[in-house]
């Protein structure tokens, strides 16, 4: 542990220093073909534990293929999947106890009530033991908001009250991985925000969740980690700020003169530009401090700087028009 | 700098195990099977059959001997007959019906409304998942097998009164040894719904449509029925199901004529047999 020392506000990203463990999930040259049609082809996906993994992608991208996988649900035509340590699918016993999972939407019996539906997802768990499905159902529902209407037919349910119930049977047990396709499909605002509560509440308690989505202001919103598919191959992957540092971060710098920043800057070899009445500077080859040293030293004087990076739609975009 | 990560603790006394307990899983299939209001209903109609046959019966007469079914002459006087040809009525369609029903909703229906992912997911596993789908297919074919042969029993004893039975062999039998004859044709009509209940398991484990099931189990039937009845196909008679299903009212001769019975009984295992591996096999790569 001999620590560099380097000045700590400046490395605004400390480098992950995760435990020597296994990653809660980890593929490699996964691949998966339906006749001619490729769905997904080598994707080498790790996910370290605690992580909160946002999967992007455009519809058809391959997601769910990958995720059904991961899970045991399809078999990959080559490669393999370790889930929390286990062979996928011949260890799915072990493993699956500890992961909840919503793939695909919510699948449920209308002729049943929530909390009917809910006892037997319960009763098939192997982490739950005897008298502890009753609470287990009980807390899930309460957990989702769903208390109130648990015992009306699932028939009678609305498309986020649905949604509610999927999530509740993957929370029914502490898990060590949560997998959440689309979780947000079909829910309010309101719904969605709550989805962002519970994703944040499990990454506290230390659960590894992957949560797939089209959406990229949620996974910006909520994940740690993110990998993003393409043609139902892997693009990118890894820590959200580094992917969002890569997508070409600059400062923007409020001076009191326009003109001479941009000339000292042009001197020095910074590429630059004023826009809205302050200079946005790319941070390619040089850092903050030293754009702001620069600056000062050509005696321009600096009355804010703010750093500012790309936004993921911004990366994704390039991202995946790189790819075509 | 610590890790940024933890392990989630499970709650303290955690025992790991890889798959609940089969009990408990068999309760929660029984208790899902027979919520089923569609399930509930058929077993209802089926009951009501033998008290409609009864009551009609009993309201006309039976028709003159020679004019009609053979077991249905019969039953003028014998109490005994109507359970027994009331197994033979519904053992032709209607069960064969409500089992493949069954068998549809076990695993295609259950893909079809994405409950399967959630039981492999729990994890139920595979084989485990058929074994226990197969008992809640038979516990609806015993239910209704049962209940047929109960209300009709019943029905017999009101309209025909309870003493003294008399065989299609001209002998009688008191109460208990002709409610056994009764129990006999209920166990071996179950056995036959049993093997019905197999193949359409293997069709439920190979389709996410449960009408594809149903229409296999029953096209399949008519189509034994057509091909039985084509004198030039005689040779192939011992592979169709339905070859000796009319001989189940063998048992009320005296002594009980069990020769096609047994054959009957034979056949049907060899297709319960064939149907479970054939199910089994075709789940354990099904994709859900």
């Amino acid at each position: 542990m001999s620590g560099s020392t380097g000045t700590a506000e400046a490395g605004a990203s400390a480098p992950a220093s995760g435990p020597e463990r296994e990653p809660a999930l980890r593929t490699s040259s996964l691949r998966k073909t339906y006749g001619r049609t490729v769905a997904v082809s080598d994707v080498d996906l790790s996910v370290p534990r605690g992580a909160v993994l946002g999967v992007l992608g455009p519809n058809g991208s391959g997601k769910t293929t990958t995720i059904r996988m991961l899970l045991g649900l399809t078999e990959p035509s080559s490669g393999s999947v370790e889930l929390l340590g286990h062979r996928i699918p011949e260890h799915t016993g072990r493993a699956l106890p500890l992961v909840g999972a919503l793939v695909e939407g919510p699948g449920f019996h209308p002729f049943l009530s929530g909390r009917r539906n809910l006892a037997r997802c319960a009763a098939m768990e192997p982490a739950l033991f005897g008298a502890d499905t009753g609470t287990a159902v009980g807390q899930a529902l309460e957990r989702v908001g769903l208390a109130e209407a648990a015992d009306r037919k699932y028939r009678s349910y609305s498309l986020g009250m649905k949604q509610r119930l999927g999530l509740a049977a993957a929370l029914l047990v502490p898990r060590e991985l949560v997998v959440l396709d689309e979780p947000t499909n079909g829910l309010d605002p309101a719904g969605t925000r709550e989805i962002r509560r519970i994703v944040a509440e499990l990454h506290a308690g230390g659960t590894t969740v992957l949560v797939s989505s089209h959406l990229l202001s949620e996974v910006e919103a909520t994940c740690t980690h993110a990998a993003v598919l393409q043609h139902g191959s892997l693009i990118a992957q890894g820590e959200l700020n580094s992917l969002l540092e890569s997508g070409g971060p600059h400062l923007l710098v409020s001076v009191a003169d326009r003109e001479a920043g941009l000339e000292a800057l042009r001197d020095s070899g910074v590429p630059a530009r004023a826009e809205n009445g302050a200079l946005r500077v790319e941070l390619s080859d040089r850092d903050a401090p030293e754009v702001i040293a620069g600056l000062v030293r050509a005696g321009v004087d600096v009355y804010e700087a703010r750093r500012e990076r790309a936004g993921l739609e911004e990366i994704f975009a390039r991202l995946t028009e790189e790819e075509s | 700098m610590n890790g940024m990560t933890s392990r989630v603790e499970l709650p303290s006394g955690t025992r790991r195990r890889e798959s609940a307990p089969l009990g408990r899983v068999i309760r929660a299939e029984l208790g899902w099977v027979l919520r089923r209001p569609r399930n509930l209903l058929a077993l209802l109609g089926l009951t009501a059959l033998p008290v409609l046959i009864g009551t009609v019966i009993a309201l006309t007469g039976t028709p003159a001997a020679g004019s009609g079914p053979r077991l249905l002459s019969a039953m003028a006087g014998n109490g005994l007959v109507l359970p027994v040809f009331s197994l033979m009525m519904t053992q032709n369609l209607l069960l064969p019906l409500v089992t493949a029903m069954v068998a549809a909703d076990a695993l295609a229906g259950e893909s079809a409304s994405g409950t399967l992912r959630g039981l492999l997911l729990a994890p139920v596993g595979r084989v485990r998942l058929v074994a226990v789908k197969a008992v809640g297919v038979l516990t609806v074919v015993v239910l209704a097998v049962g209940l047929i042969a109960l209300s009709g029993a019943l029905t017999g004893l009101v309209v025909v009164g309870g003493d003294g039975f008399v065989t299609l062999s001209g002998t009688t039998l008191s109460l208990g040894p002709a409610l056994g004859r009764v129990a006999l044709a209920a166990g071996w009509c179950a056995v036959q719904m049993a093997a019905v209940g197999a193949v359409a398991l293997a069709v439920s484990a190979m389709t996410d449509h449960p009408l594809v099931v149903m229409a296999v189990a029953v096209g399949g039937l008519i189509v034994f029925g057509v091909l039985e009845a084509l004198p030039a196909l005689e040779w192939l008679k011992p592979v169709f199901l339905t070859a000796d299903w009319y001989s189940i009212g063998d048992v009320l001769s005296d002594p009980i004529r069990s020769e096609d019975l047994l054959t009957g009984l034979w056949r049907a295992g060899c297709y319960v047999l064939v149907g479970m591996s054939a199910a089994t096999a075709l789940m354990a790569t099904k994709d859900t």
